[in-house]
C-alpha cells in the first residue's frame, strides 16, 4: 500500500467523504434522532416557527399510548391487518418455488436448433392475429339493418348486434393471439421466455399496477368477477342437481380422512421418537404438519357442508375491495400475483442450479420417486434459499401494504396497515412526529424479534 | 422433477426430436397457463385504454372495444401535465442513480482498496444500519429535509437518495473480488489512487455498478411514499404521485387511467428487456452477499 498511515487516512476520507456525509445526515444520524424523537411530544402543529412551545420529553408515554393507551385500539387493529395480509407470504413463496421447479424442468419441447423455427412461428401467429383483428375491425359492407339489442337480454343498449358480434369475434381472435404468442415464445426461447414473462408483474408492481387491479376487482364490469360469475353459476347449478346429504356425507368423509391422516402422522412420530432436541424438533414438525392438514381439511369440510345452503340463494362473486370482508383477501390475491414470479423465483432458480447433479443421480439409482427426490434432495438443498426468502419477506411484509391501502381502497379502515398508521400520524392531521417515531420503533422491534425467531427455526431446519 | 439443474440459456440438445414425453408436455402446459395468467391483465389493460367511456363498462360482455380510440393516450396529456410527471420521474430517478453510484463506488473503493485506521469500525457502522427498516428513517429524514429547507423541492427528492449503505456494501463486496495485483501494477507505473479508481477498479466493477444503477433507477422510478410526503407542488409530482391524483380526480374515466398507467409501465419494461441478464444476476448477487 502506498503512503503513510496518515496519508492513507486522508486519501480514504477524500473517497469516503461524500458518502459518509450523506450516511451521517440521512441514515446514522436519523436513526438516533428518531429514537430520541420517540420519547418526545413533538408535533408539527404544536411546535413550529409560529409557536414557541418547547418540545417536551415525555418518557415512554408514546409507547404506552400505542401499546395500551388511547392509541392502542388503532395500533392493534392495524397490526392485525398487517399480519392478516402476511398470509400471502407463504402462499407466494410456495408459488415461487413451484414456478422455479417448472422453469427448471426440461420444458421446451423444441430442441436447440429450433430457435429460428420458434421465432418464425411466433411471427406467423402474431401476423395472422394482427391480420385477423384488422379484418374484423375494418368495417366491411354495412349490414342492411342495424338492430338494437334488447336491453333486458345482455344490457348492451348502446351497441348494435353487428357491433357486438364484431367485438366478440375480435375478442376471440385476440385470445387466440395471446395464447399463440405465449406458446410460440415458449417454444422459441424456452424457459428464459417464461422467466421474463413471470417477472414482469413484480417489475411493474407499483401505483400503475394497483390502478389496473382496482379496475379488475370492480364488482360489475371488472374482469375478475366476469370470470367468476359463470363459474359460480355452474357450481350453483351442479350443487342443486345433487341432494344435500351427498354434500354433507362428502364433508364428513373428507374431514374423517384428514383426521385419520393427521392422527397417523402424530402416532408415527411418537412411535419413532428420536432422542434429545433433534427428536423433539422432528415431533414438533410432525405435529405442525398434522395441524396444518387438519385446518385445511376443516376448511374444505365446512365449505362442502354448507355449499348446498349457499347454492339455494345462488352463489355470487364478492364485491372485493368495497366489501370489508373481502378487501384483504383481494389485496392478498393481487400481492401473490405480483410477487410470485419476482425476485424469490429467481432466487429459487439460482438455488436449483446450485444443487449438485450427483445427488439426483444417486437418488435415481436408489429408485427414488419424483416426490421423494424433491423431499430428500431438492427441498433440503434449497433450505438456505428458503431461509433467506422467509426472513426478507417477513421484514418486507411487516413494513409493507401502504401503497396498496392508499391506491386500492383510498385508505379504507380494513386495509390499513402499520405503515399506513405511521403515515397518518406523522404526515396528516396533527403531524405527531414523536408518536410516529414510536410506531416506527415498535415496528423495528417486531421485525427484529421475528428475524430472531426465523433465525432460530432456520438454523434448526438447515441442521436437520 | 428436475433430473439435472438447467444451465442458463441452454435448451436440451438432441433429445428434442425424439418425441414428446407426457411429463414435458405437462410442464410446458403449466408454464403456458401461468404465462397467460401473467399476461392477461396487461392485455385487458390495453383493451380498456383503447375503449370509449361507455364501451369500457361493457368490455366484460363484448370482450373487445367496438370502437378503438387511440386518442385516449393523447387526451391524458391534455387532462394533466403528464409529460411533466414523466420528466420529474426520470429527472429524480436519474439524478439519484448517478449520484448514488458515484458516492457508493468511491466509498466502496475506500473500504476495499485503501488501508486506513478505523476502516473496519466505520464499515461495521455501515453494516449495522442495513438492518434498520426503511420506516424508521421516514420521519427523521422528513424532519432533516424540512430543517435543510429542501421540503417541496427537487433537492429534497434527490439528495436523501444520493447515498446508500446497501450500495456501498454491495460494491465493496464486488470490488473485493477484483485482484489487487492489477492496481499494484498501476501504482508501480506511477498511477495515483484517483487514476487507479477510475481506470482500473471502476471498469472492472462495471457489472456490479450496472446492477446497482438498475435497481436504484427502478426503485426510485416506482418510489411513492417519499414523494407523497415531500411534494406539495403540482409541478414536482412524479409519475406514481401523478397517477394517484389523476385517479382520484378522473377516476371515472377508466380508459384514460389505463392509458396513463400503461404509459408509466413502459420504461421499466424497456430497461428490463435491455438489461435482463444483469438484473437476474443482480438479484442473485444481492441474495448471496446481502
Amino acid at each position: 500500500m502506498i503512503g503513510s498511515a496518515r496519508k492513507r487516512l486522508l486519501i480514504a476520507l477524500a473517497f469516503l467523504l461524500p458518502n459518509l456525509l450523506g450516511f451521517l445526515v440521512f441514515t446514522a444520524g436519523p436513526v438516533l434522532f428518531s429514537l430520541a424523537m420517540s420519547f418526545t411530544d413533538w408535533a408539527l402543529t404544536k411546535h413550529n416557527s409560529f409557536s414557541s412551545t418547547p418540545v417536551r420529553f415525555v418518557g415512554i408515554e408514546n409507547y404506552a399510548r400505542l401499546l395500551w393507551g388511547d392509541e392502542s385500539g388503532f395500533f392493534w387493529n392495524y397490526f392485525g391487518n398487517t399480519v392478516y395480509l402476511m398470509i400471502g407470504i407463504p402462499i407466494g413463496i410456495a408459488g415461487s418455488l413451484g414456478l422455479a421447479l417448472l422453469l427448471n424442468a426440461k420444458s421446451s419441447p423444441a430442441g436447440r436448433g429450433s430457435k429460428a423455427w420458434g421465432v418464425g412461428v411466433a411471427l406467423a401467429v402474431t401476423a395472422i392475429s394482427c391480420f385477423g383483428v384488422w379484418m374484423l375491425t375494418t368495417p366491411g359492407p354495412a349490414p342492411t339493418e342495424l338492430t338494437a339489442v334488447k336491453s333486458g337480454e345482455i344490457g348492451l343498449t348502446d351497441l348494435t348486434v353487428f357491433q357486438v358480434d364484431r367485438a366478440r369475434s375480435n375478442a376471440a381472435v385476440l385470445a387466440m393471439a395471446v395464447l399463440g404468442a405465449v406458446v410460440a415464445g415458449g417454444m422459441a426461447f424456452g424457459s428464459a421466455f417464461f422467466r421474463t414473462l413471470f417477472y414482469l408483474p413484480s417489475l411493474l408492481a407499483g401505483v400503475a399496477m394497483f390502478l389496473l387491479w382496482k379496475t379488475l376487482y370492480r364488482p360489475r364490469g371488472g374482469l375478475i368477477n366476469a370470470g367468476l360469475e359463470p363459474l359460480l353459476n355452474w357450481i350453483t347449478h351442479a350443487t342443486k342437481q345433487t341432494p344435500e346429504w351427498v354434500w354433507k356425507a362428502g364433508a364428513a368423509g373428507v374431514f374423517g380422512l384428514v383426521a385419520m391422516l393427521a392422527g397417523l402422522t402424530v402416532v408415527n412420530g411418537v412411535r419413532n421418537l428420536g432422542s434429545g432436541v433433534a427428536g423433539a424438533a422432528a415431533l414438533f414438525g410432525r405435529v405442525a404438519w398434522a395441524a396444518t392438514l387438519l385446518a385445511a381439511g376443516w376448511g374444505v369440510a365446512i365449505v362442502l357442508w354448507r355449499v348446498h345452503g349457499w347454492a339455494a340463494d345462488g352463489l355470487k362473486p364478492p364485491d372485493w375491495l368495497i366489501d370489508p370482508t373481502y378487501a384483504k383477501p383481494a389485496l392478498i390475491v393481487m400481492g401473490v400475483w405480483c410477487g410470485v414470479g419476482g425476485g424469490n423465483m429467481l432466487l429459487y432458480l439460482a438455488g436449483l442450479s446450485n444443487v449438485p447433479p450427483e445427488l439426483y443421480e444417486a437418488a435415481s439409482i436408489d429408485g427414488a420417486s419424483g416426490w421423494q427426490r424433491f423431499k430428500h434432495v431438492t427441498w433440503p438443498q434449497l433450505a438456505p434459499t428458503t431461509f433467506f426468502i422467509v426472513i426478507m419477506s417477513t421484514i418486507g411484509g411487516l413494513q409493507g401494504g401502504f401503497e396498496q391501502a392508499m391506491v386500492m381502497t383510498g385508505g379504507a379502515a380494513e386495509t390499513r396497515v402499520l405503515a399506513f398508521y405511521l403515515y397518518e400520524r406523522a404526515f396528516k392531521g396533527t403531524f405527531e412526529l414523536g408518536l410516529a417515531s414510536a410506531i416506527a420503533w415498535v415496528m423495528f422491534a417486531m421485525i427484529f424479534a421475528m428475524t430472531i425467531v426465523n433465525f432460530r427455526l432456520g438454523s434448526q431446519m438447515t441442521n436437520d | 422433477m428436475p433430473e439435472q439443474p438447467a444451465q442458463p440459456r441452454t435448451t436440451i440438445v438432441g433429445e428434442g426430436r425424439a418425441g414428446l414425453p407426457i411429463s414435458r408436455v405437462a410442464v410446458f402446459a403449466g408454464l403456458t397457463l401461468f404465462g397467460v395468467t401473467a399476461a392477461v391483465p396487461f392485455v385487458w389493460q390495453i383493451l380498456m385504454s383503447l375503449a370509449t367511456l361507455t364501451d369500457v363498462d361493457l368490455l366484460t360482455q363484448t370482450g373487445f372495444p367496438p370502437t378503438l380510440l387511440p386518442s385516449n393516450y393523447g387526451l391524458v396529456f391534455e387532462r394533466v401535465p403528464f409529460a411533466k410527471y414523466f420528466f420529474n420521474s426520470f429527472f429524480v430517478a436519474g439524478w439519484v442513480t448517478i449520484l448514488q453510484v458515484i458516492t457508493c463506488a468511491m466509498a466502496a473503493y475506500a473500504f476495499s482498496r485503501v488501508q486506513w485506521p478505523g476502516r473496519e469500525k466505520v464499515f461495521l457502522l455501515y453494516l449495522g444500519t442495513l438492518m434498520i427498516p426503511g420506516v424508521v428513517l421516514m420521519v427523521p429524514n422528513f424532519a432533516v429535509v424540512l430543517g435543510l429547507g429542501m421540503f417541496n423541492s427537487y433537492w429534497g427528492l434527490i439528495i436523501p437518495g444520493a447515498f446508500s449503505a446497501f450500495g456501498t456494501f454491495m460494491l465493496r463486496q464486488f470490488m473485493l473480488t477484483i485482484p489487487t495485483s492489477l492496481d499494484e501494477a498501476a501504482a508501480i507505473d506511477g498511477a495515483g489512487h484517483w487514476r487507479i479508481f477510475t481506470e482500473v477498479v471502476l471498469p472492472l466493477a462495471r457489472p456490479g455498478v450496472i446492477v446497482l444503477a438498475i435497481f436504484c433507477f427502478l426503485g426510485n422510478y416506482n418510489s411513492f411514499f417519499w414523494p407523497l410526503i415531500l411534494v406539495k407542488d403540482v409541478n414536482l409530482r412524479t409519475l406514481p404521485l401523478g397517477l394517484l391524483v389523476f385517479d382520484s380526480s378522473y377516476g371515472r374515466e377508466t380508459p384514460l387511467i389505463m392509458a396513463a398507467s400503461l404509459m408509466a409501465m413502459v420504461p421499466p419494461v424497456v430497461i428490463f428487456l435491455l438489461l435482463n441478464r444483469y438484473l437476474v444476476k443482480g438479484i442473485q448477487l444481492g441474495a448471496v452477499k446481502g
